[in-house]
């Protein structure tokens, strides 16, 4: 996996990204790097981070997330998490990872719908 | 029960961690553990991986099925020569870290795995080994 | 070899009579024996012969006199080797030989024979004594029958079983013992009994425990085979001691309870199954599951609840779990936290849990505790609860006989 196969799908004022299921560190990071980038061109309100297929989340993919998150929020971007596996939340809670006030959804679709009601409630960030 | 050999895995770079991730994946998939039971495994295997990239450079990691008083499991142990740990209840204190890191790595990998070793020398290396046993 | 030659110094206890009335009572002590007795000349020919050798022969004494020695038994020439023997050594003891009846039946005998003298302290034969020992080889052939069962019993058991001796050294195994330990009998006896464990401190603190206590019962050890494979075993140990009752080992049964093991880690499971059992999750409306929680919650159930909880919001795709603790009577700082781990965990799934049937007793524990539920929508009934679940889902419930009037409870 390089950062070439990260697809970022960006849709009205919001970005569907989708993470890969392993993804080493240097994905990791090329993925905030792209979404970042993807924000900036396309003025983006909103990003919807897919991680359904994600099997293993840990300490060093957690922060990384969180970072994003953060600089999106400096972008004038609001972030939703959505679709987390059960076993990968279950793990991410007992290892003590936080994902503070990070938005969440249970799928891609509700996702959505959060932040469109949000953004046309005109509450940003 | 059969008995596999362990199977090792060096860890020199970023990407070995990956290969470990699966690895173990397999192995604790092959013994029988629970999706969410295979996912705290793999994911203290992850932590660990990466203890040993960040902080010694390298080192290897062995994982073998264990079998005692009629009991299955699994056994992952994480070598390397690095500086040592000088204060391990310090390193075992969620939130303690030396590398910006979370500090949930060493602290984390023990509650979600059964049992958790873990001797360190200074300046000589150091080594976990972590159990996790089936239809505990 | 001449029998004559060489007479031996030593005095026959039988000797010839020596004057007229020693010589009667003599006589009639020989005539009382039950053992068959005969003197021999030098020639192999008996001279002399008692009551006890008519009837053990079938023969009457004019009979026998004069007649070859060796020709009364199955193997002549082994009897004629026997007295020839005597008059060389000037005894023998315990010779086996079998007489010859006349009706062809066969008694074993042992022979204990001397020579005789003279005055002049010359050989003039051998006196010979039988000792009818039918009776003690049956008793042997029954001994030796009794310890081939005993042993084939031994071989049979299904129990490795094992002696010991003082030293800790193996003494004798059976065949179950071969196949536990993977060694042949013949690797075993001899070397330590504590190196075929997972724990060779705990076998050797076993047999002396034998050693001292003189037994020990349901001892648990764990054998180990070459190809890395453990059987659980309870040992069961006494001494065993020789004639004088001196403790010359110990005889250690192990009985195989991996089976047992299994069959008890089967329980537990069966046991986990009844206790998902009693945490149901229920899909109650479309987007809202429920969770009652009854009876008091330990680490594993906590752990268990939450695994179940999780994967049921993501099966039915549900933003707002209901998790009510009205049954669990009482709450410790432990399972508060399993609690706020299970929230923040839904929490991760994109879903939101709503606890309920918080009772005044728990409130105020809970409060005492310093848990910190201030994050977590909480409600005192799970009527309440669903009203809250309706609310995030955007559903309102409607009186059907007023229809488009809420039915509002906060
Ligand atoms: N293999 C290792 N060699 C040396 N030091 C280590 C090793 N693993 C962990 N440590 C030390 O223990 C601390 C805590 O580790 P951990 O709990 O994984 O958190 P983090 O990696 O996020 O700092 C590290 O910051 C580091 O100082
Ligand atoms: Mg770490």
């Amino acid at each position: 996996m390089t950062a070439e196969n990260i697809s970022v799908i960006s849709l009205r004022n919001l970005l569907l990204v989708t993470v890969p299921p392993d993804p080493d560190d240097e994905t990791i990071s090329a993925l905030q790097q792209k979404i970042l980038e993807s924000m900036a061109r396309h003025d983006a309100r909103g990003l919807v981070l897919d991680i359904s297929t994600v099997q293993t989340l840990d300490s060093f993919f957690a922060r990384t997330v969180m970072e994003t998150v953060q600089m999106v929020a400096l972008m004038g971007g609001r972030t939703v998490l959505a679709g987390m596996r059960a076993d990968v939340a279950v793990t991410a809670t007992q290892l003590g990872l936080s994902i503070g006030a990070t938005q969440t959804a249970l799928d891609v679709d509700r996702a959505f719908d959060l932040l469109q009601g949000e953004i046309q409630g005109g509450r940003t960030a | 029960m059969s008995i596999a050999l362990a199977d090792e895995i060096r860890i020199d770079s970023e990407s070995d961690i990956v290969v470990a991730r699966k690895l173990v994946r397999d192995t604790a998939t092959s013994l029988g553990f629970g999706l969410t039971d295979v996912t705290r495994i793999v994911t203290a295997a992850s932590e660990l991986t990466r203890n040993i990239y960040i902080y010694a450079g390298s080192g290897i990691m062995r994982c073998r099925p264990v079998a005692s008083d009629a009991r299955r499991g699994v056994e992952l142990v994480f070598e390397d020569k690095g500086p040592g740990i000088a204060d391990i209840s310090k390193a075992m204190t969620p939130g303690y870290t030396t590398s910006r890191g979370m500090g949930m790595g060493l602290p984390g990998s023990k509650r979600l795995m059964d049992e958790m070793d873990l001797k360190s020398a200074v300046g000589q290396g150091t080594t976990v080994v972590v159990r996790k046993w089936l239809h505990k | 070899m001449k029998t004559s030659q060489k007479p031996s110094n030593r005095s026959g206890q039988n000797a010839a009579p020596g004057n007229e009335a020693a010589s009667a009572y003599n006589r009639s002590l020989i005539e009382a024996s039950l053992d068959a007795m005969v003197t021999i000349g030098p020639d192999g020919r008996i001279t002399d012969v008692n009551g006890a050798t008519e009837s053990v022969t079938g023969r009457s004494r004019t009979e026998l006199i004069g007649t070859d020695f060796s020709g009364y038994f199955t193997e002549p020439a082994k009897a004629a080797a026997g007295y020839q023997r005597v008059f060389r050594d000037g005894q023998v003891r315990d010779y086996p030989l079998e007489i010859r009846h006349s009706d062809g039946h066969v008694t074993s005998v042992l022979y204990n024979a001397s020579v005789y003298k003279d005055a002049e302290g010359k050989v003039i034969g051998v006196f010979a004594a039988a000792r009818d020992i039918t009776e003690r080889k049956e008793a042997e052939a029954l001994l030796a029958k009794a310890s081939a069962y005993t042993r084939s019993l031994i071989e049979a058991s299904i129990d490795p079983l094992v002696t010991i001796g003082p030293d800790g050294k193996v003494t004798d195994i059976n065949a179950a013992t071969e196949i536990a330990t993977g060694y042949p009998r013949s690797e075993l006896i001899g070397t330590d009994f504590a190196g075929y464990f997972t724990d060779p401190a705990k076998a050797r603190a076993g047999y002396q425990q034998v050693f001292r206590d003189g037994q020990v019962r349901d001892y648990p050890l764990e054998m180990r085979h070459p190809s890395g494979k453990v059987t659980s075993v309870l040992f069961n140990a006494s001494v065993y001691k020789d004639a004088e009752g001196k403790v010359i080992g110990v005889f250690a049964a192990a009985r195989d309870i991996t089976e047992r093991k299994e069959s008890e880690a089967r329980i537990k499971q069966q046991a986990n199954e009844i206790l998902e059992l009693s945490t149901p999750v229920m899909q109650v409306w479309k987007g809202v599951v429920v969770a009652p929680l009854i009876g008091s919650l330990d680490s594993s159930r906590t752990q268990q609840f939450m695994e179940r909880l999780l994967s049921r919001i993501v099966e039915t795709n549900s933003p707002v779990a209901l998790v009510d603790i009205m049954g669990v009577p009482t709450i410790d700082t432990q399972t508060a936290q399993h609690l706020i781990e299970a929230i923040s965990a839904v929490k991760l799934l994109g879903s939101q849990v709503v606890l309920t049937g918080v009772r005044p007793a728990i409130a105020q524990t809970l409060v005492h505790l310093g848990v910190n539920l201030s994050d977590i929508s909480t409600r005192s009934s799970l009527a309440a609860g669903l009203q809250v679940a309706f609310t995030k889902l955007e559903l309102e419930v409607v009186k059907k006989s007023q229809p488009g009037r809420a039915e509002t409870k906060p």
